[in-house]
């Protein structure tokens, strides 16, 4: 027993010693800021790395050619070079001297863009940054071997229409300081430059490694960049540090000396230590969590960004089975009937999800379109009430009767369904209940059914569910042609089966618009043809809430991302450290 | 016993083969697809094909499947799918040191507080003091692990905040010199061992009362007795011996438990550990990963008895193997 208490005594003794805040003076918190995340980074490499953190990372060690800001007040980017600016707005804070290029030229047909770059930028180890370096970068972001999850920007280059991109012309570095990229069609200018800010990679420091272990290289690990910050170390799974780089223009050395990414897998975990100050940020707080983080020992600050992120109930609009055995296209005998899904979208209590779970960090839905992309939002739309009543009278118009179940029937077939959803979300599972009291309560039969993600999605893939929840995370580019086209067989995300020959024509008009606003009046018809025919019942839009600790100054949160201007952000100094 | 040894060691060899093979094809069974992660809108639909292609998934199974075996024969498990293409031996070799020291201060702890407890409850059979415990191993023992190590943070880590909430070490401990960072790592590590040793402890304080229940009935004890020893002698040396045997048994099928980590414990500590490799890789469905993870618990368990079966007939010269 003396035993136990002296271990009690001595880990108490420990625990005291080491932890933080006490009068010991500055500690290394004080100049570290800690970022904790689910995962890990996995390459910080930006033509193949694709977690997350990698994304995050990317901005903080790499240059760009230009910068990007999310304006606010239209939902439009904005793309800066040192010289020139595709639009006025956008936020003030971000500043276009971290750009590489100092301008650039768009020819009159939209199909040759030149950019001029600065001559005084430099890798971490001073040789300068080229217009060579990429074209280097691009051609491996266009290699089949390399894979880069980035190839799809690379669509609309010269040679991309036959099915490789013909780099001798599409990507050509007249000098030092002039690049000129190439496309095989007219491209809208806001585009052009979107698509050829992929970021670059040294080409001296890459240029023996071969395609086909480009995958396995060591230099994945130990990158080489140029931005306000770069590698200090990293622990995989544990921790990667950053420090700021004393010698980066681009546009400076970070302000806050360290930063520090902690894998931390278990949420109530992350919040704890939120609350304790042992990490600074925490993403993705659930808002049933608000309360105690405003009343934590450490102040914490809640803050969100755009709505990027919407939920729905998918319904297969066409009879699969008869689809995926014989190829032909009947409706589905449930959910065939744009009016039958209007009903069910009137039969459910949106507003109550969101009371219950998002409160105030939820907007509802009615197409994909995001709130937040102002210039092509249709603000005009009305959503479906929850109106339970009117929902059964709208079923029994389509025939549907209440059989002696209670439960509704036509022709024979009961109005009954399994209702998919990939397990781990909390938000959907609650939603889903609710979704289930409210169609018996005019009785329609919703069995719920958990699936492990992996088979969730392949089933979803496949074709092989009638109804489900799931969610999208969408770009600040519109293009829905994947998940609404007709032509199933290249519509690789339309799971419904939806089909629309107009819609279709819509997104192909907006598209050929060499300006954005221009094509907002096709936009407007798209939400209202999606409004009508209710091919899934879009839900909510989800505000995304971050936990942030008050030490930290100077953040902005946009759309964009949260380490959107990471490299200004500051630390207030703790309590103890001496003026 | 040497020839028994062997034998077991030549009856493993194609059954851990058979464990693999079954694996091998059971999981390429399962729904799901290792490129599933760069099926998204805004990825071109070649990139999935592409990747499939560089993990050779896109060769018939039985293809796919004598190339993998030709590799394992040359010691090649090949490389990950899901962490960025390391050679799964080092993704192993990272997470063992961290899985196995946690693992083996829980098993001293286990052990020590388990038998003290067993032998205490025993020998104090129907006092209060044996009720108490024996009722208290059994909460334990019945306490989920996760729920308890959340509980143990709420408590120790935000409430009364004397040990960390995650992590191997603090901030900036590279700097504390290395007895300090050792230190600051033992800190790190009181609460999870402690979740994981109360409740094994409590499992093997249940088995030690049970069996030293069975030996102070035992006439040598009551000889013992009668000869005249302390109870101390008679407790310590005659009974308690004999009644580890079973005991050491389940040291042998600890081993697996050792190398294969504790899952949860991994995840809400955020220790990257066997557990959580061997769970992210089923989730990723990394297969060369996986293949590895159950080849060394595959391994474990079958050392483990063996070294069970073994360790039986070393302390106990009754059994002949």
């Amino acid at each position: 027993m003396r035993l136990v208490a002296f271990f009690f005594l001595l880990l108490c003794v420990m625990g005291c010693g080491g932890g933080r805040g006490g009068s010991s003076g500055p500690s290394a918190m004080d100049s570290t800021l800690v970022i904790t995340s689910l995962g890990d980074a996995d390459y910080l490499n930006p033509v193949i790395g694709a977690t997350v953190t990698s994304s995050n990372i990317f901005g903080l060690i790499y240059p760009s050619l230009l910068q990007s800001s999310f304006d606010t007040s239209t939902g439009l980017l904005n793309y800066m070079a040192l010289e020139k600016q595709l639009r006025r707005g956008g936020t003030e804070l971000k500043k276009p001297e971290a750009a590489l290029a100092r301008s650039w030229t768009f020819s009159p047909d939209h199909k040759t863009l030149t950019y001029h770059l600065r001559s005084d930028a430099f890798w971490d180890d001073g040789v300068p940054i080229v217009a060579g370096d990429f074209r280097f970068s691009y051609m491996l972001y266009g290699n089949p071997r390399i894979a880069s999850p980035r190839q799809q920007y690379l669509a609309e280059l010269v040679g991309a229409e036959k099915g490789a991109v013909d780099f001798s012309r599409a990507v050509t570095a007249q000098n030092d300081t002039t690049l000129v990229f190439r496309f095989h069609k007219p491209v809208p200018e806001y585009l052009a430059l979107f698509h050829t800010s992929l970021t670059p990679l040294p080409e001296h420091f890459w240029k023996d490694v071969k395609p086909e272990e480009f995958r396995q290289s060591s230099l994945n690990q130990n990158p080489l960049g140029a931005g306000p910050y770069r590698l200090k170390s990293w622990k995989q799974q544990q921790e990667l540090l950053l420090e700021s780089s004393a010698s980066a223009n681009l546009p400076k050395p970070g302000n806050i000396p360290i930063i520090s990414f902690r894998v931390v897998p278990d949420y109530t975990v992350r919040l704890a230590q939120l609350q304790t100050g042992a990490v600074d940020v925490v993403e993705n707080i659930k808002p049933q969590d608000f309360e105690g983080l405003r009343s934590a020992a450490v102040p914490v600050e809640i803050k969100t960004v755009g709505l990027r992120v919407y939920d729905y109930v998918g319904w297969s609009n066409i009879d699969r089975e008869e689809y995926l055995k014989n190829g032909r296209i009947t409706p589905h005998p449930l959910f065939g009937s744009a009016k039958v899904r209007r009903a069910l979208t009137m039969a459910i209590d949106r507003q109550s999800i969101m009371d219950g779970y998002l409160k105030e960090y939820g907007e509802l839905a009615d197409s994909d379109i995001s709130p937040s992309l102002k210039w092509a939002y249709n603000s005009s739309i009305v959503p479906y009430a929850f109106n339970a009543r009117k929902a059964s009278e709208m079923l029994r118009d389509e025939g549907w009767v209440p059989g002696p179940d209670g439960i509704l029937q036509k022709a024979g077939r009961r109005f009954s369904f399994s209702l998919y959803t990939n397990a781990g979300n909390e938000r959907r599972n609650y939603a889903s209940v609710i979704i289930q009291q409210n169609l018996r309560a005019i009785g329609i039969e919703c069995r719920l059914e958990v699936q492990e993600s992996n088979v969730f999605f392949e089933n979803l893939q496949s074709r092989r569910l009638d109804a489900w929840m799931a969610g999208w995370s969408i770009g600040l580019e519109i293009d829905p042609m994947d998940v609404w086209g007709s032509d199933l067989e290249t519509s690789r995300f339309n799971f419904t089966g939806y089909r629309n020959p107009r819609l279709d024509q819509l997104c192909l008009l907006a598209k050929e618009k060499m300006d954005p606003l221009q094509a907002r009046p096709y936009w407007l018809e798209y939400q209202e043809m999606l409004h009508r025919d209710q091919p899934v019942t879009f839900l909510y839009w989800i505000r995304e809430t971050q936990g942030f600790s008050t030490r930290i100054q100077g953040e902005e949160l946009n759309i964009s991302g949260v380490f959107y201007n990471i490299d200004d952000w500051t630390l207030r100094p703790s309590a103890t450290l001496a003026p | 016993m040497l020839t028994y040894i062997f034998k077991r060691l030549l009856i493993a060899v194609p059954l851990i083969f058979g464990v693999l093979t079954l694996t091998f094809f059971i999981i390429r069974l399962a729904p799901g697809d290792p490129a599933a992660f760069f099926i998204q809108p805004g990825i071109s639909p070649n990139v999935a094909m592409q990747i499939r292609e560089q993990y050779g998934l896109n060769d018939p199974l039985l293809v796919q499947y004598l190339k993998w075996l030709m590799n394992v024969l040359q010691g090649d498990f090949g490389r990950s799918f899901s962490r960025a293409q390391q050679p799964v031996i080092e993704v192993i070799a990272s997470a063992l040191p961290i899985t196995v020291t946690i693992a083996v201060l829980t098993l001293i702890a286990n052990f020590v507080f388990g038998i003290i407890i067993g032998v205490v409850s025993a020998v104090r059979q129907n006092s209060f003091l044996d009720r108490f415990m024996t009722v208290g191993a059994l909460f334990f023992y019945s306490m989920p692990e996760f729920w308890f190590a959340l509980m143990m943070i709420i408590l120790f880590a935000l409430k009364i905040p004397i040990f960390p909430a995650s992590g191997l070490n603090e901030i900036g401990a590279e700097g504390f010199g290395p007895f300090g960072f050792a230190m600051d790592r033992l800190w790190h590590l009181v609460l999870p061992v402690t979740v994981l040793s109360i409740n094994g402890a409590a499992g093997i304080a249940r088995y030690v009362r049970g069996s030293m229940l069975e030996v102070i009935r035992q006439d040598y004890i009551r000889t013992a007795r009668a000869k005249g020893l302390p109870e101390r002698v008679v407790i310590m040396r005659h009974a308690l011996r004999n009644a580890l045997l079973p005991v050491i048994t389940l040291m042998g099928s600890s081993l697996p438990f050792i190398f294969s980590g504790a899952l949860f414990i991994e995840v809400i500590f955020a220790f990257p550990g066997m557990g959580r490799v061997t769970v992210e890789a089923i989730f990723a469905r990394d297969y060369p990963l996986i293949i590895a993870n159950t080849f060394i618990s595959g391994t474990l368990i079958i050392f483990g008895n063996l070294l069970a079966d073994v360790l039986y007939a070393v302390v106990d010269p009754r059994i002949k193997l």
